[in-house]
């Protein structure tokens, strides 16, 4: 008897820690550290980030991104575009069977800033599930020296969170490189906003050296 | 004669209020402590997250027409139905067993006019008064449990567009129906728009339009649960052409007129709902269909073009031009169709239409939010 109530005691202690090496497990596989230092993206941009940020391993969204977060996906996430091409999907949910649903709409490289805008804002609409998606303020912008676009986004998601975002883009050699970072509207957004217009100022896109 | 005891059957229901227990009666609550209570608790529970929902559409001409249409074919059952239009793209609609319908946005665009909304509206409560929520509730509970009843629907809904967890009930509540009861449905929903007064024969039009859509869809219809859970549309087609020949099927009201006006608050957000969706296919079959219906409605015609500018395929940008110029020669264009003569102009080198065009938007919609944007593809 004494020996089952001394089990008992334990055995919370025991599924918490059992409990907390699963999250570490989990946590590890499905988040990187990002170091506060110059950073290379897919070999085709650099960054150097003002904070650590983390790496999302197991995004729900694939394509040729590379996700951040600072507070985790649900909050707030940092998209890379690694270099869209021609005829492909800015990027898709991993979990839907592509063939069920219809073809996503793509990028083509003749695309002026307006409708890489409005694809974006399509791509938002399809993979978040919201008719609440929107896109304004279309605007140059500089990236390493060269000609770049900026515009606003603002989207509400199932879950009925209004999140804000800022995406920043360039079309070099027929493809798409950019950054797009949105998060909760409330806090979420806009305490790193500032962060994000810094990840830009130091963005050197490395395939543009290479053709240089 | 399957027509004659459906009639029979849905005179029964509404006069003498129950002589079946799986049929529901007007004002029924179920009994307290029982699953069925607590499906209905999950349900109210969902319920008040959707009152509070931004998809909600409240634009109050379109619920007020909506409301009467239920009262009109639900009859007795009018004061436990409520229904609300979720901004939601697709074709769809269903009805919870406490009485919670949702009628997807996509479902009012496709729809050419009252008549075959009420079909669709008229089958959603055939499950309704049939009880087929808690008859499937228990059938799979009692075969694989709660989590495998949840997770049809989970399932069903390629854990999309059903939202979070306090919806996935409802999904299934939508999506897992046994075949035979989608038949029943589809049975009792021609009975009762039939008895409200509508076009029978609109029934089968509604899945007429839908298989044109399909036909053109770039999606695997194979790999898409919710054919794979309800009866093929060309058997349903077949069928509720047959009911509704029996039925006198060419009589009754279109109420055309009454459908478009009740929509006129919300048109123009539903068309660029389908629009953002790029399901280009699709979408031309239903502007086609519904320009047929209305040639002389800009709207139509400024959104054909949006589905060839977006496209981008050979001869679609000659194709845009001439669609935006017939919206524009109607009375009834959206200012967008400058704007996007403007990027069409632009993407072919006319650069000094594009100007000349850019100049006619800005001074039609001289507080457009886009200008500076605009502005921006000159340099």
């Amino acid at each position: 008897m004494m020996s089952r109530i001394a089990l008992l005691n334990w055995t919370p202690l025991l599924v918490l820690a059992l409990l907390l090496a699963g999250c570490e497990t989990t946590g590890s596989r499905s988040f990187g550290l990002i170091e506060a230092q110059r950073q290379t993206i897919d070999n085709v941009i650099s960054v150097e980030p003002g904070l650590t940020w983390n790496k999302v391993r197991s995004s729900k969204f694939t394509g040729n991104i590379e996700v951040w977060t600072l507070d985790g996906p649900t909050l707030n996430t940092l998209m890379f575009f690694t270099g869209v091409p021609d005829g492909e999907p800015l990027f898709v949910r991993r979990a839907v069977n592509q063939k069920s649903v219809e073809q996503p709409p793509v990028f083509k490289s003749d695309m002026n800033p307006f409708e890489i805008q409005e694809l974006l804002e399509a791509t938002m609409a399809r993979n978040f599930q919201t008719t609440i998606a929107d896109s304004r303020g279309l605007r140059p912008q500089l990236i390493d020296q060269g000609r770049g676009f900026r515009f606003d986004t603002s989207l509400v998601g199932r879950d009925e969170v209004e999140r804000h975002g800022v995406f920043v883009g360039t079309i070099q050699r027929n493809k798409l490189y950019g950054a797009w970072f949105q998060g909760a509207k409330h806090h979420y957004f806009y305490r790193y906003l500032g962060e994000y217009d810094r990840i830009i100022e130091s963005a050197q896109l490395l395939i543009k050296a290479e053709s240089d | 004669m399957c027509s004659l005891a459906l009639w029979s059957l849905m005179r029964d229901v509404t006069a003498q209020f129950t002589m079946d227990d799986a049929v529901l009666h007007p004002g029924y609550r179920p009994e307290e402590g029982s699953d069925e209570e607590g499906l209905w608790r999950m349900m109210d529970r969902a319920e008040g997250n959707l009152q509070l929902s931004r998809f909600v559409v409240r634009d109050p001409q379109l619920n007020e027409f909506i409301s009467d249409m239920i009262c009109r074919l639900g009859k007795d059952y009018c004061p436990d139905i409520r229904a609300y239009v979720v901004r939601t793209p697709y074709f769809n609609a269903s009805m919870a067993p406490n009485g919670m319908m949702q009628i997807w946005t996509g479902l009012l665009l496709r729809c050419s006019d009252e008549a075959q909304l009420a079909a669709i509206v008229g089958h959603e409560m055939g499950h309704y008064i049939h009880r087929h929520s808690i008859q499937r509730f228990r059938d799979v509970r009692n075969k694989a449990g709660l989590s495998a009843f949840l997770g049809l629907g989970l399932a069903a809904a390629g854990a999309g567009w059903a939202g979070n967890i306090t919806d996935l009930a409802l999904t299934a509540s939508i999506f897992s129906f046994s075949r035979e009861q989608e038949r029943e449905a589809d049975s009792v929903g021609l009975e009762i728009m039939a008895r409200a007064g509508y076009t029978p024969v609109a029934a089968h039009e509604v899945w007429q339009q839908l298989l044109a859509e399909q036909e053109v869809s770039t999606a695997d219809r194979t790999q898409n649960v919710m054919f794979a859970s309800h009866p093929a549309p060309e058997e349903r087609l077949v069928t509720l052409r047959e009911q509704a020949e029996l039925l006198d099927g060419e009589r009754g009201e279109r109420g055309y007129e009454r459908f478009r006006e009740s929509l006129a608050g919300v048109r123009q957000q539903i068309v660029d709902d389908e629009l953002r969706l790029r399901q280009y296919g699709r979408s031309e079959v239903v502007f086609d269909r519904l320009i047929a219906q209305s040639p002389k409605d800009g709207l139509l015609w400024y959104a054909k073009g949006e589905v060839y500018r977006k496209r981008a395929e050979p001869g679609d940008l000659k194709r845009a031009l001439d669609a935006y110029q017939t919206a524009l020669d109607t009375d009834s264009a959206p200012p967008e169709t400058y704007r996007s003569i403007v990027l069409v102009e632009l993407k072919q080198g006319n650069k000094a239409k594009a100007r000349s065009t850019l100049d006619l938007y800005l001074e039609k919609y001289p507080e457009a939010a886009d200008a500076d944007s605009l502005q921006m593809l000159f340099y």
